[in-house]
């Protein structure tokens, strides 16, 4: 019932905001920012509560009927679960909608209504579909996501937003609806749609159509993600986007296409993704390398950071194919660091496009002198996504790259030198944006951070450091799951016999 | 056949089979008679709702009342669960079309009487075509529904493109229903039969593979493509839609679409296994016909013509699987109703929401559209809707209809198709979101030119409320139309 109640209140909110009337702009922040708050508590509640020996909270109720082999028909349920998988993405998202809400005060002012409203459907899709445990219903979520952020980009967006919002939909559905008539093959295949019983059955089948599932599936969720060839949506989505609406994006939205791989291209396929990790890592390390000198060409701060995006998201996808214990724990911790330093970066950048309304780097030069309390942010959160120990960005991608290389050293070591690309475009900005002699009239009369700013991104900060400090805080809750889907890969891995045995990794070296 | 045999046939068993089409009957003859006299118009519109509610009710009767009557008539009709759905949907759709029709036409516009009385005939010809057992009973269900439709089409005589597009349709029609006798009188001369029963049997399927009878079929085949609207007979339907009046459009696009699929469902036995992977083709050419037209287009009434024949392509991809797959099991004919009743549902208020928008005075030009949200934010909400869901998108029933046909599609081996036909969807959204584009995201841009929005009929708006409330209710909570289909 908890997780029924976390993934509807915020449609609950979007009901009330609906009725509200259209002048009463203040009363629909409000009530926005008081329900993704109360989502934030239980979403919190839930993650210190969670205990991965406990029974698991789930919610299951027969949803419909679909016809099946000879007439008998597939029972489809309206099933959600929580295991530690999904309750970092869940919490995740809980924590950061509250912080995109509040950001919005600076930068939407017309048709504040519908804003919120499309804000809170799209916190519903999306926790639906990290909680989803039948495939139908997860699909379902899936796509609802997608309409929100259509509007969001293309009503509040950009110059070119109809141009953005509507390449980020067909791309994005493009591939879901293929992995729709994989879903499709799957239920007619097995007669259930519930990821547990599918998990244990789908090893039966022969490889071959396992692989084509599984292609299925990467292409939905590589498009998401995205994975390289498929990546040229993202940047003119983020950078048309609103502020709010690229941090959801960058937070949340690309978590779905990862948290996807995760859950249904290796647990729930891990033939197929044991055959198929060559290829994904090299698709993860070459984006990794891609998308960091992709970055340093840009000379528009948003894009920029897309790029980054980009890159940041090739170590999952490196991480989690690499499919030993460390690659998954740092694939998975990954995820969680990009969301909060990626989300951080969109919202300084918007918070210094609603002072200056420019975004073009050489427009800036010696902001720190005029904004000191931007730039100690900015360079926190540079840091955090450039992976400096001591904050989150360094143990997930040490852990990426120590689970790759067990695997494979030579997607690894390309993987590490995107390390130092990062390093360079990200500390490059900062340099031609904070420092330096401050030369431009327009910029000497920024005004600092104000205490709502700061603020909504204080939550984030402290996250950033609590992750980095101590890790298994959060991993802990993760670990069994992600074991489980270590010892099926293993499995996979010994049935296909193809590739050699993975040396377990030691205890202890693991997050620690 | 003398009396005495004819008094058999017309036993109780077929009187319930075709209660609900006499309702309607009654309600047609009652309609006109209250033309003669000065009654006022709300007589003549408690006439119509009352038919299509009792015939309405007495499907519902048959499909949920237990047994039914079966084949009656000597067999040439039946009446079973499956086309009693189909005739609610045919109600469905004459009752959109008739209410969005209510205030489209000048107050004082002439014949309003007829113009309800060859409403009410196109359900009943529909539901002949649905019940057909027998090709000459189809051919007077399809005579019964297109003759009507052509006087409809061109029922605005003041407007040209009206006319126009009653006169195409006509002719065209008028092709196809020769084509449609000729392909019997081939089939009837090989097999000796008009039954679709006796056709099933071996001995009538071994002369079914004969070259003439095999002519015949195609032109079977190519006068119902026609009527549904499939390549390469597909070419007539943006003229006419777009020049119809707008609620005889919906009509067209719902209801006759809808009767043809069911005549295709029943009538499988015609096409051998062999046919499937043509069909299949076809279904994948008309849908990229319909959908890459369709991306062409400035007028968005037109551009849901295309979207029809497109459209129209998918469920035959869902026939083309019903070939190939055991027909018996149920689940093509279930998809086929679910994804007709969904489409009706969409397709009508789509056009209707159109219609009420060309009564402000304006053209239905994307161009026109442009921030309706914040003229008619109600209309824009719900054109949305429509456009979400003939895309297919979830938490709407056009997804149900769409997973219902591909899922036939793949089950039946033609996974191949349904890829393409999926990709295929996607294009189609390219034209949908366009519509929402201009709706929500762009301003108009000469402030003058646009007509101030007239208040929405009573009729206009309950029928949309409806239409909206059906497309939410199948696609969040598909249950209970897949237990009635």
């Amino acid at each position: 019932m908890e997780l029924v109640l976390l993934t509807f209140l915020p449609l609950l909110g979007a009901l009330a905001v609906l009725c509200t009337p259209r002048a009463a702009e203040g009363l629909q922040r409000g009530i926005a920012l008081a329900t993704t708050l109360a989502v934030a508590v239980l979403g919190v509640k839930l993650f210190l509560g969670y205990d991965a020996a406990a029974t698991p909270y789930s919610f299951s109720l027969p949803w419909f009927q679909l016809p099946w082999r000879d007439g008998t028909p597939t029972q489809v349920h309206f099933s959600l679960a929580m295991d530690g998988i999904s309750l970092l993405m869940v919490t995740l998202t809980a924590v950061l909608m509250p912080i995109v809400i509040l950001s919005t005060w600076g930068h939407v002012e017309k048709r504040v209504k519908e804003f919120m409203v499309w804000m809170l459907v799209m916190q519903t899709g999306m926790l639906g579909t990290f909680l989803a445990v039948d495939l139908v219903l997860f699909y379902f979520f899936w796509e609802v996501s997608l309409i929100p952020l259509y509007f969001l980009v293309g009503i509040w967006g950009g110059e070119q937003r109809l141009y953005a919002t509507v390449k980020f939909f067909l791309y994005t559905l493009a591939g879901s609806l293929l992995m729709m008539v994989a879903i499709i093959a799957i239920l007619f295949d097995r007669g259930t749609s519930d990821r547990g019983e599918l998990i244990a059955q789908l090893g039966q089948t022969p490889l071959e159509q396992q692989l084509w599932y599984f292609a299925a599936f990467a292409l939905a969720f590589g498009i998401k993600v995205p994975i390289l060839p498929f990546h040229t949506w993202l940047p003119d989505a983020h950078t048309q986007a609103p502020t709010s609406g690229s941090v959801v994006l960058a937070g949340v939205l690309l978590k779905m296409g990862t948290y996807g791989l995760l859950r249904f291209c290796i647990q729930m396929l891990p033939d197929a993704a044991v055959a198929a990790a060559p290829w994904m890592m090299a698709l993860g390390a070459i984006g990794i390398l891609y998308g960091a000198l992709l970055a340093w060409a840009q000379t528009d701060l948003k894009r920029l950071i897309a790029c980054s995006s980009v890159s940041h998201l090739g170590y999952v996808v490196l991480g989690l194919f690499a499919l030993t214990p460390a690659g998954l724990s740092g694939g998975m911790l990954q995820m969680v660091n990009h969301g909060i330093s990626t989300g951080l970066l969109f919202l300084l950048v918007g918070m210094l496009y609603e002072r200056r309304h420019s975004r073009a780097l050489d427009a800036f030069g010696g902001v720190a002198t005029v904004m000191p309390l931007f730039a100690l942010f900015w360079v926190f959160t540079v840091l955090s996504s450039a992976g400096l120990p001591g904050l989150n960005g360094f143990v997930g991608e040490y852990l990426i790259l120590l689970g790759s290389f067990q695997s494979s050293p030579l997607w690894s070591v390309i993987g590490l030198t995107g390390v130092i690309f990062g390093a360079v475009y990200l500390l490059m900005a900062t340099r031609k944006m904070l420092f330096g002699a401050c030369t431009n009239p327009e910029n000497q009369h920024l005004t600092d951070l104000n205490a709502r700013e700061i603020v909504l991104m204080l939550p984030l900060v402290v996250l950033a450091v609590w992750l980095g400090v101590r890790p298994n805080d959060f991993m802990g809750k993760v670990e069994p799951d992600l074991a489980k889907v270590g010892r099926r890969v293993a499995e996979a891995r010994q049935s296909t016999a193809a590739l050699e045995p993975v040396t377990p990794l030691t205890e202890g070296v693991a997050a620690r | 056949m003398n009396a005495q045999d004819l008094l058999q046939m017309f036993d109780a068993n077929a009187l319930r089979a075709l209660a609900p089409l006499i309702a309607l009957a009654l309600g047609l003859v009652l309609v006109l008679l209250v033309g003669v006299f000065p009654l006022g118009r709300a007589v003549r519109a408690t006439l119509v709702v009352a038919s299509l509610a009792a015939s309405a009710v007495l499907h519902g009767n048959l499909l949920l009342g237990g047994e039914t009557p079966g084949k009656v008539l000597a067999g040439t009709f039946e009446s079973s669960s499956t086309t009693a759905m189909w005739g609610l949907v045919f109600v469905a759709s004459t009752l959109f079309a008739w209410l969005y029709s209510v205030r489209y036409y000048e107050e004082d516009a002439p014949f309003k009487n007829e113009h309800d009385a060859l409403m009410l005939a196109t359900p009943i010809g529909m539901m002949l075509m649905a019940g057909a057992r027998d090709l000459l009973v189809f051919f007077i269900g399809l005579e019964l529904l297109s003759i009507p439709l052509y006087a409809l089409a061109a029922f605005r005589r003041d407007r040209a493109r009206s006319v126009e597009a009653g006169l195409k349709y006509f002719l065209l029609g008028a092709f196809a229903a020769g084509f449609f006798l000729y392909g019997s009188a081939l089939v009837y001369a090989t097999t000796g039969s008009l039954s679709l029963d006796t056709l099933a049997d071996p001995a009538a399927r071994a002369a079914l593979g004969q070259p003439m009878a095999l002519v015949g079929v195609a032109l079977i085949a190519a006068s119902v493509f026609f009527k549904v609207s499939v390549f390469p007979f597909h070419l007539w339907v943006p003229d006419v839609y777009e020049g119809a009046p707008t609620p005889v459009t919906a009509l067209m696009a719902t209801g006759t679409k809808a009767a043809g699929f069911a005549f295709l469902m029943s009538a499988l036995v015609l096409l051998p296994a062999s046919t499937a992977s043509t069909v299949a083709l076809i279904a994948v050419i008309t849908m990229a016909a319909g959908n890459f037209g369709a991306l062409a287009q400035t007028d968005v009434k037109r551009m849901l013509a295309y979207s029809g024949i497109a459209h129209a392509g998918t469920l035959l991809l869902g026939v083309a699987g019903a070939i190939h797959g055991d027909p018996s099991n149920g689940g093509a004919v279930q998809a086929s109703l679910v994804y007709m009743a969904a489409y009706v549902a969409t397709a009508a208020g789509a056009f209707g929401l159109l219609a009420l928008l060309e009564r402000d005075g304006g053209p239905t030009t994307l161009e026109s559209l442009k921030g309706l949200a914040q003229r008619r934010p109600w209309v824009a909400s719900a054109l949305t809707l429509f456009m979400l869901s003939l895309g297919g998108i979830p938490a709407t029933g056009g997804f149900l209809g769409k997973y219902l046909v591909f899922s036939v599609a793949v089950r039946s081996e033609l996974t191949g198709f349904a890829i393409v036909g999926v990709l295929l969807s996607v294009v189609a959204l390219g034209y949908y979101l366009r519509v929402i584009i201009a709706l929500y995201m762009q301003s108009p841009e000469h402030d003058a030119n646009i007509p101030a929005p007239r208040p929405a009929s009573a009729a206009t708006t309950l029928a949309s409320i409806v239409c909206a409330a059906l497309v939410l209710a199948t696609g969040v909570l598909p249950g209970w139309l897949l237990e009635l289909t």
